[in-house]
């Protein structure tokens, strides 16, 4: 019994991380309509920008993520307008969209192996690693900073978007974007916000990734994970990235856990493909007409 | 205006292509472009280089380079080979793709028409460049690939251009099963391996082989992938088991955090692994949870032989050098003397020459084995990873030498 709670714990810890990184993906995806493959990019340098936070600037924890997602959500701002902006403007179709995307990630990923270096850096301790145990089951400190915090930051963002202005506004634009604008809505606005929140998300999933793991710059690579978690949660839904991420991560470690290790991404995947198969738009999917 | 923008563009980006295609994949190339005649004949010896410079292995890789760098240097300084010929290196990023290194090995052969090839440091990529090496009739000295495959197909035979200075992965977990069983006295063991690695496979087939023949038995075997950060579902099945010593093979940066994660959870058996795990950063990320592990390595790095090279690394390049310095200036100098031997720079005669030598290196003794290309009989090293209380930093302490019979 304590091993499987042992195991609910580690499905659980490892579903948060997908669960904000999935959220910034869901996020533009629902105005948008396009898969913003770079938000791995802006992950990774997340990242760096709190692990430099931390060693240059010697702030406090809560200050270095602070500054993470500013730095993470001015990167995504920044890659919004030289990416995708000028596409918007000329109302392309959606493949260029995710071409600008894909090449956005991978200049990203090589600009950080450039400079900074391919070596891992590891972030100094800032909380005891010493877990606490209850009987058997042992859960890591960062563990329950982390799923406080994206808790937390998750709260945040659906109030934003729920009882705020700007959050009525950026509802309106996912249902349609011409509509809104002819109701008085600044969409270019409204997407720089998107952005910048979905950037702001992603700079913490970063830092929490980096400190519980390490830094490196393919950590972009595992928000793959998180994308598919996403699409399986329902794309355009936010309560959907988070609940297919948190499914996602008990699915594997269950996998891995009582069927067979070897066949964990097998097994994940494979159910994946059955839940679209049989719901095409996710678990909480919202049924919208393909906008492209 | 839009027009002549778009063709601009154009001819820009086949320039650039035209450029990459010349100067090699992603790596700086040390001569050997802009289509000379091929390096046999000319003025030059021209030898090439394939490995790691970005990536997971970059470390090692760049390490691998530039040591041999540093001996061509000090070899064209002290007056070149066959009678005053200079060296010159052409060495070709792999990127930890077996895919990129035949593309590399191709055009060294055929581009660049180097006479032999050092490297890679990995077992994958080494396999891969077989058939090419094979029907260009160029040897590759592998330095610190381990599958038994490079060397000896699946027929037992030995392929004719593959050669290495390393020991093997069923010797790696032969060494790894024999000590364990044997000096630690441990009964029960769990492996957590990496499902796509050939390297990880391999190690653990011959740990399991020796420990199990030594009265041993295997309490828990589980995979992941190379990628993965996290392996808490895999430990908390081993813990379930309750073994005494967990096998790692695998590398630093999964060592790293897998080893970090089993203590989290309360696994307080002993760690092993193997030459994998060596690494500058791997006591920075995980010194704390591997220490008192055991590690199969190819050499200590307190043997008073390795140490003049040692120094002459760090006066040049500033940081300490890792395992690949070593090994490749053993392939290095098993090559010199291999062209010395054969009399001509020509590909051929060198392959006949590399198992006529022997060669004194910082490693060990090396004769390569006319049936097997391998190193013969040379032991490995056990190191146990202490905290040395006085330096205040963790470091491998040599236990014995221990070699096993295959």
């Amino acid at each position: 019994m304590s091993v499987f709670l042992q195991q609910l714990i580690n499905g659980l810890s490892i579903g948060s991380i997908y669960a904000l990184m999935a959220v910034g993906y869901s996020l533009v995806y629902s105005i948008l309509n396009f898969s913003n493959f770079a938000h791995g990019g802006v992950i990774m340098l997340g990242a760096y920008f709190g692990l430099y936070a931390l060693n240059l600037l010697s702030l406090p924890f809560m200050g270095a993520l602070v500054v993470a997602a500013f730095a993470a959500g001015l990167v995504a701002v920044g890659l919004e307008k030289i990416a995708y902006s000028p596409l918007r403007k000329r109302n392309a179709p959606s493949l260029y969209f995710i071409i600008s995307a894909m090449g956005a990630s991978i200049f990203l990923e090589n600009f950080v192996v450039a400079t900074i270096g391919p070596t891992f850096k590891t972030y100094p301790e800032i909380f005891s690693t010493t877990p606490i145990t209850f009987g058997a089951i042992s859960v890591s400190r960062i563990d329950i900073l982390m799923f406080v915090i994206a808790g937390i930051s998750l709260a945040i963002l659906v109030f934003i978007i729920e009882k705020t202005k700007v959050g009525l506004a950026i509802r309106a634009c996912s249902y349609s974007a011409r509509g809104s604008n002819l109701m008085g809505v600044n969409v270019n606005r409204i997407i720089f916000v998107i952005f910048l929140l979905g950037g702001m998300l992603a700079g913490v999933a970063g830092m929490l990734f980096g400190m519980k793991y390490t830094v490196y710059p393919q950590i972009g690579v595992i928000t793959n994970k998180s994308f598919i978690a996403a699409v399986f949660g329902g794309l355009g839904s936010l309560p959907g990235a988070v609940v297919g991420s948190i499914l996602l991560g008990l699915i594997e470690t269950i996998s891995a856990g009582y069927i067979a290790s070897q066949y964990r991404d097998l097994i994940a995947f494979s159910l994946l493909i059955i839940v679209l198969v049989v719901k095409p738009s996710g678990l909480m999917g919202k049924i919208t007409e393909d906008k492209a | 205006m839009k027009k002549k923008l778009t063709f601009l563009l154009a001819i820009i980006m086949i320039f650039s292509l035209a450029f990459t295609g010349c100067s090699g994949s992603g790596g700086d190339s040390g001569g050997g472009n802009g289509g000379d005649s091929g390096g046999d004949s000319g003025d030059t010896v021209k030898i090439g280089w394939i490995g790691s410079l970005t990536g997971d292995q970059a470390p090692w890789g760049k390490c691998e380079s530039q040591t041999v760098e540093m001996l061509i240097e000090q070899t064209n300084a002290n007056g070149g080979v066959l009678g005053g010929r200079m060296l010159e290196l052409v060495k070709y990023d792999t990127k930890n793709d077996p895919n990129e290194a035949v593309n590399a090995v191709k055009r060294l052969v055929s581009q660049d028409k180097v006479c032999a090839i050092l490297g890679p440091n990995a077992s994958a990529q080494a396999l891969a460049i077989t058939n090419v090496l094979n029907s260009a009739h160029v040897s590759d000295i592998a330095t610190v690939a381990t599958n038994p495959k490079i060397t000896v197909n699946d027929k037992g035979e030995v392929n004719p251009y593959n050669f290495r200075v390393c020991f093997t992965d069923p010797y790696q977990g032969a060494v790894a099963g024999g000590y364990a069983a044997d000096v630690l006295k441990y009964k029960k063991a769990a492996i957590l391996y990496d499902v796509a690695s050939d390297y990880s496979q391999g190690f653990m087939q011959y740990f399991i082989e020796t420990f199990e023949a030594k009265g041993g038995t295997i309490v828990a075997q589980e995979a992941f992938k190379a990628g993965d950060t996290d392996f808490r579902p895999q430990l908390t099945k081993i813990k379930e088991a309750d073994p005494e010593v967990i096998l790692m093979p695998y590398y630093y940066k999964e060592v790293a955090l897998s080893a970090n994660q089993a203590r989290e959870l309360g696994i307080t058996a002993t760690l092993m692994g193997g030459d994998g795990w060596p690494s500058d950063n791997l006591f920075e990320m995980a010194g704390k949870a591997i220490e008192g592990s055991y590690v199969v390595n190819h050499f200590d790095y307190n043997d008073p032989e390795v140490i003049p090279l040692t120094e002459m690394y760090i006066e040049k390049y500033g940081t300490t050098p890792e395992i690949n310095c070593y090994m490749v200036h053993d392939a290095y100098g098993v090559l010199l003397a291999a062209i010395e031997r054969a009399g001509i720079a020509d590909s051929q005669a060198i392959t006949d020459a590399l198992t006529q030598v022997e060669y004194k290196g910082v490693t060990g003794t090396i004769t390569l084995g006319e049936d097997t290309h391998d190193p013969v009989g040379k032991e490995a090293a056990i190191q146990q990873i202490k905290f040395n209380t006085e330096k205040g930093e963790y470091e491998y302490v040599f236990m014995q030498k221990y070699g096993t019979q295959e």
